[in-house]
């Protein structure tokens, strides 16, 4: 396991940005190198390099299609990268099959459209995969499971079935249930694109709640309030590769490049 | 940061190597199922070392042995002009049946939305009734009525007009004489060429203003053809009668191929029905109210926004009904009309092999299907909706 | 004054749905007085012209076939045994509703209530009716009699057990639905044992074969389907090719190739029975049905779900198992159970084909029996056949219809 820290900001010349640098001295927790995906004729992912760093909250914005759901989705290996090396604590993800598992058990991944399983209660959902998959017994899961919606603050819906609650509550779910296999980093896929507006905060709340108590978190938004205050570092993507790296006073301040002032001028 | 190209990650163990696992399972499945066909085959190989009976397709060209009633095939013909004949016997009733059972079930499924409560309880009894049993039960109720008790002997034959003859040897109705083949070419052109003239008037009216009027045009070019090639390969039309123990002339049509028609459409179109139904339902609501809003008459609305959407939802389950009446036809056997299915049990009669006969009649329905759901999907491809 | 406000609203509705327009109201006039005149024509057959003795004398044969006199009372117990087990697993399939809070039920007046049974069960209610009207002797009586109180106790039970069951642990529920599934088995196979398989004949048959195919190609068609729908090349092309042989071939063909040609591919000494090939050509065949009908659930599944459940490192087994095949299922029942009504109606091939002795085989043999040859007695036979099936199909796709609603699952 590396422990680089680089800590010198002296990359601004590059015009790919380097988003290996991070903030502050931290351990790396995710790596990235050279990372390339392809679909079909397209290059969704074209030379990607990052490291992530525990307890660092990175935002990740951007124009759609410019890969940045994708970027995540290799990560737990939801989607399958073509070129390069992706780490993850240590563990390299590749066709190796126990790595596979290893990682999806050490990463938690919140969805735009929730996916909670419909079929199973609220508490079921949350407990699900910590009975199958660390094969924790029945009484102890629960435990935990009422303990993670107090957490996200719906202790009172674990009965529930997905369908009673609404859009919010969900996605409130969806964050418990990765929570549940106490992972150490949190993924999130566009969380609030899906919501109506007066729910979208409820949500936010419980992801900078995450944020505070020092969850490492890789979030897909297009949330900006949310990258001004929680962010460690502002990851602008275009058309699969880094444009701009940079603290959120910097990044919304004073942009450097052209693409991000367009991008920043055409949302703000 | 090197600034390598790609690397790849180490190659993990075999046996935790997704790649290799997904391989592994592959070939355990089918070594299973491989097992399986090879004991089934030697089973076979012995049972037929011992009976005696030959597996090869050699029977095709032995001698039949019986008749098929209608159309002259001698008993020392071989069997496999019988298996033809039957085969164009099944594409008769099937072709026929096809057409008839879509328009009856389309007007049945629009009856089931009528406004006039009288036309949908009526058209919701046929329904809920004839989806509800066997298609079987309905042959032999048919076969009863129709060949039975319903239609007169010979000698009491009802003739409607003097231009057809109603008897328990048949229908006879009049019909032409001449090659089928080229009549059916000089159709096609005909079509080809109202297709045309619509296509040329369209454009005209586009370009000038003028008036369209392809239906007219259309017609006109449609029956001026057919009726030069009809005179011209020299067509004519005979009108049965009744002569001592058949018709003659004109085109008789078997009561057990009546039979199965009936049977096969008031079935089918059951079905159809449904179809037409819920696809009609399935067309968004605010479809139609778009429509209203746009001052659509009610039929205008079915005929230019409704039918043509719900027509694309309905392509595929349709499909499958046209697929089944063919597979349907098949019982025949059961009431005497000789198409394939019931062709190829009687030479198993007379001593073909079972297994290669059966298996060839398999083989051309599977060939038959095919073919039809191939056409359908295509036909399905081209309606659908370009979507994002 | 009630009638007046009666009177006008179904004054206002005949003018909106039978006399909207003259040719509306000639349509209604004209084939209004067809169908009544078809219908007193149908009536005046049925009560008055028709000779129903050759069923009357048959009914055994026709819903039972050549199953021993003596022994007819094992057939009732077995039939009540299932009415127990049906009306159990209703009971406790409420019941658990009841405790989600998710069994809507409405208060209602005993008469409310037997007038809503009725409405929902009138074409079994009027099958039992004419089985009752054609009986000769008290045994049908009896009979149902004792299965409907069995029903009726089984609903009972069950709904009284769903609270402890629910909360009971995991292997008890497991021993307890081993136990559920296994009793319909005893009830056949104790049967079986009086007379052989062969003997069976009637309506019986034709519910005994179709149960046993679709519970026999089930787990076959589920494996088909996942089969199908993996991204392994050399699985996917032999699921596919079993699937779409089964699907292109004629059920009939199927039959007849098998009456005349299963011996050859087994060893002689376990050469089964006209029943059991059957039994087998059924199963085979529908199991293709059932992998195409479940291949659509799965796709009706959405993606995220096998992506979260990824995303939480559950195997693909599990996978599978717990998230996307419960799913799965649920969207397809209705059309499992079309599916089922197929295989109902298509038992009477069998018959045809393979000499099986179902109703539809009986029903053409009665009238060739001495006291009744000659007599064309065919129409009547065949109409108390067509309503068996009738009522059968009917019923169960008037519930299937019902149980889409509750699901919100289907067309």
């Amino acid at each position: 396991m590396s422990n680089d820290s680089s800590n010198d900001s002296s990359n601004d010349s590059e015009v790919n940005a380097d988003a290996t640098t991070m903030v502050g001295n931290r351990e790396v927790i995710i790596t990235l190198e050279h990372v390339v995906k392809r679909f079909g004729d397209f290059t969704a992912l074209n030379d990607v390099n990052l490291r992530v760093g525990r307890k660092e909250v990175v935002v990740v914005i951007g124009p759609s299609g410019s890969g940045k759901s994708t970027l995540i989705r290799c990560i737990n290996r939801l989607e399958q990268h073509d070129e390069g090396r992706i780490l993850v604590d240590g563990t390299e993800l590749s066709d190796d099959i126990r790595n596979i598992q290893e990682i999806r058990r050490e990463t938690g991944m919140v969805f735009q459209q929730f996916n909670l399983f419909p079929h199973l209660s609220v508490i079921d959902n949350i407990t699900l995969a910590p009975r199958q998959v660390r094969r924790m017994p029945k009484r102890e899961a629960m435990a935990l499971g009422r303990e993670l919606l107090e957490q996200v603050k719906i202790p009172e819906q674990a009965y529930k079935y997905p369908r009673q609650l609404s859009g919010g509550q969900q996605q409130r779910v969806a964050i418990a249930r990765a929570l549940a296999m106490k992972p150490k980093v949190m993924l999130f896929d566009e969380p609030t694109s899906a919501l109506d507006p007066e729910m979208i905060n409820e949500v936010l709340d419980t992801m900078k709640d995450l944020a505070t108590e020092g969850m490492t978190m890789i979030v897909v938004t297009h949330e900006m309030t949310f990258a001004r205050e929680v962010a460690d570092r502002v990851v602008f993507m275009a058309e699969g590769s880094i444009v701009e790296v940079g603290t959120p006073e910097h990044f919304f301040t004073n942009p450097r490049e052209e693409r991000t002032k367009l991008f920043l001028s055409q949302i703000l | 940061m090197t600034a390598a190209a790609t690397s790849h990650p180490v190659r993990p163990p075999f046996w935790r190597d997704v790649r290799v696992l997904r391989w592994v399972f592959q070939i355990v499945v089918l070594a299973v199922v491989a097992l399986v066909l090879a004991w089934l085959y030697s089973n076979y190989r012995t049972n037929v070392a011992r009976t005696k009976i030959p597996t090869n397709f050699k029977f095709l060209d032995r001698p039949a042995n019986f008749e098929i009633p209608g159309n002259g095939m001698s008993q020392t013909a071989p069997v496999r002009n019988a298996l033809v004949q039957g085969l164009l016997n099944t594409l008769r009733v099937a072709v026929a049946g096809l057409i008839l059972a879509t328009v009856l079930g389309t007007l049945i499924g629009i009856g089931r939305l009528s406004k006039n409560a009288v036309i949908r309880a009526l058209c919701t009894v046929y329904v809920e009734t004839i989806r509800n049993i066997p298609l079987l039960l309905l042959l032999l109720f048919a076969n009863l009525g129709l060949v039975l008790q319903v239609l007169p002997r010979l000698t009491n034959a009802w003739q409607p007009l003097g231009i057809a003859v109603f008897s328990n040897r048949g229908i006879a109705i009049p019909w032409y004489v001449g090659s089928g083949w080229t009549l059916l070419a000089i159709i096609t052109i005909g079509i080809i060429g109202a297709r045309l003239v619509a296509l040329w008037r369209q454009n005209a009216f586009d370009r000038t203003g003028a008036p369209a009027r392809t239906g007219l045009w259309s017609a006109a070019v449609f029956v001026a053809t057919t009726a030069i090639g009809w005179i011209a390969f020299g067509y004519h039309v005979t009108t049965p009668e009744v002569a001592e123990r058949i018709t003659i002339g004109g085109m008789r049509l078997d009561p057990s191929f009546f039979a199965l028609l009936f049977a096969l459409v008031v079935y089918t179109a059951s079905h159809i029905a449904e179809i037409v139904r819920g696809s009609i339902q399935a067309v968004d609501r605010g479809q139609d109210e778009a429509a209203q809003a746009l001052a659509f008459s009610g039929f205008q609305r079915l005929w230019f926004v409704v039918l043509p959407q719900a027509f694309r939802i309905a392509v595929p389950p349709l499909g499958n009904q046209y697929l089944n009446l063919i597979k349907n036809s098949s019982l025949g056997a059961a009431i005497s009309y000789f198409e394939l299915t019931n062709v190829t049990q009687i030479s198993v009669a007379n001593s073909s092999p079972p297994v290669p006969a059966f298996a060839l009649a398999l083989a051309v329905y599977l060939v038959i299907s095919l073919v039809v759901s191939g056409l359908v999907n295509v036909w399905n491809r081209r309606l659908a909706l370009v979507t994002r | 004054m009630n009638s007046p406000t009666r009177m006008s609203r179904f004054r206002a509705w005949a003018r909106h749905n039978l006399f909207r327009t003259w040719p509306d109201g000639i349509v209604t006039v004209v084939f209004g007085s067809l169908a009544i005149y078809v219908a007193l024509r149908l009536l005046n057959y049925v009560f008055v012209t028709g000779r129903w003795d050759v069923v009357r004398r048959n009914l055994k044969l026709l819903l039972v076939g050549r199953f021993p006199d003596d022994e007819l009372y094992k057939v009732v117990i077995a039939v009540a045994v299932s009415a127990l087990w049906g009306g159990v697993l209703a009971g406790l399939v409420i019941g658990r509703q009841r405790r989600a809070g998710t069994y809507i039920e409405q208060p209602k007046t005993p008469a409310k209530h037997i007038g809503l049974l009725v409405a929902r069960f009138w074409p079994i209610l009027a099958g039992v009716a004419v089985l009752l009207a054609l009986s000769e002797s008290f045994g049908p009586w009896i009979a149902t009699l004792v299965i409907a109180a069995s029903a009726l106790a089984g609903r009972a039970v069950g709904l009284t057990v769903a609270g402890p069951v629910s909360s009971a642990p995991l292997p008890v529920k497991a021993i307890l639905g081993l136990v559920l599934a296994a009793v319909p088995l005893v009830a056949v196979v104790a049967l079986a044992n009086v007379t052989g398989w062969d003997d069976w004949g009637g309506f019986m048959v034709n519910l005994t074969i179709a149960a046993a195919a679709i519970v026999l190609c089930f787990p076959l068609g589920v494996l088909l389907a996942l089969g199908r729908a993996s991204k392994l090349p050399l699985l996917k092309a032999t699921c596919t090719a079993y699937i779409e042989i089964f699907r292109g071939s004629p059920l009939f063909v199927l039959l007849l190739l098998a009456n005349n040609a299963l011996e050859f591919f087994v060893p002689r000494s376990i050469a089964p029975g006209v029943v059991v090939r059957a039994v087998i050509v059924f199963t085979l065949f529908t199991a293709a049905y059932v992998a195409e009908i479940v291949r659509g659930g799965l796709q009706s599944v959405p993606p995220g779900q096998d992506e979260a459940a990824k995303a939480l490192g559950l195997s693909p087994a599990r996978t599978t198992l717990l998230i996307t095949m419960p799913q799965a299922l649920r969207n397809v029942i209705p059309a499992q159970i079309g599916q089922f009504i197929s295989l109902f109606k298509d038992v009477t091939l069998a018959g045809t084909a393979m000499g099986v002795f179902d109703l539809l085989n009986v029903g053409r043999g009665i009238t060739k029996q001495p006291e009744f040859a000659g007599l064309r007695l065919d129409v009547e036979s065949l109409a108390f056949v067509a309503l068996l099936f009738w009522v059968g199909s009917y019923t169960m796709s008037r519930e299937s219809q019902r149980l889409e609603k509750k699901l919100g699952v289907g067309t």
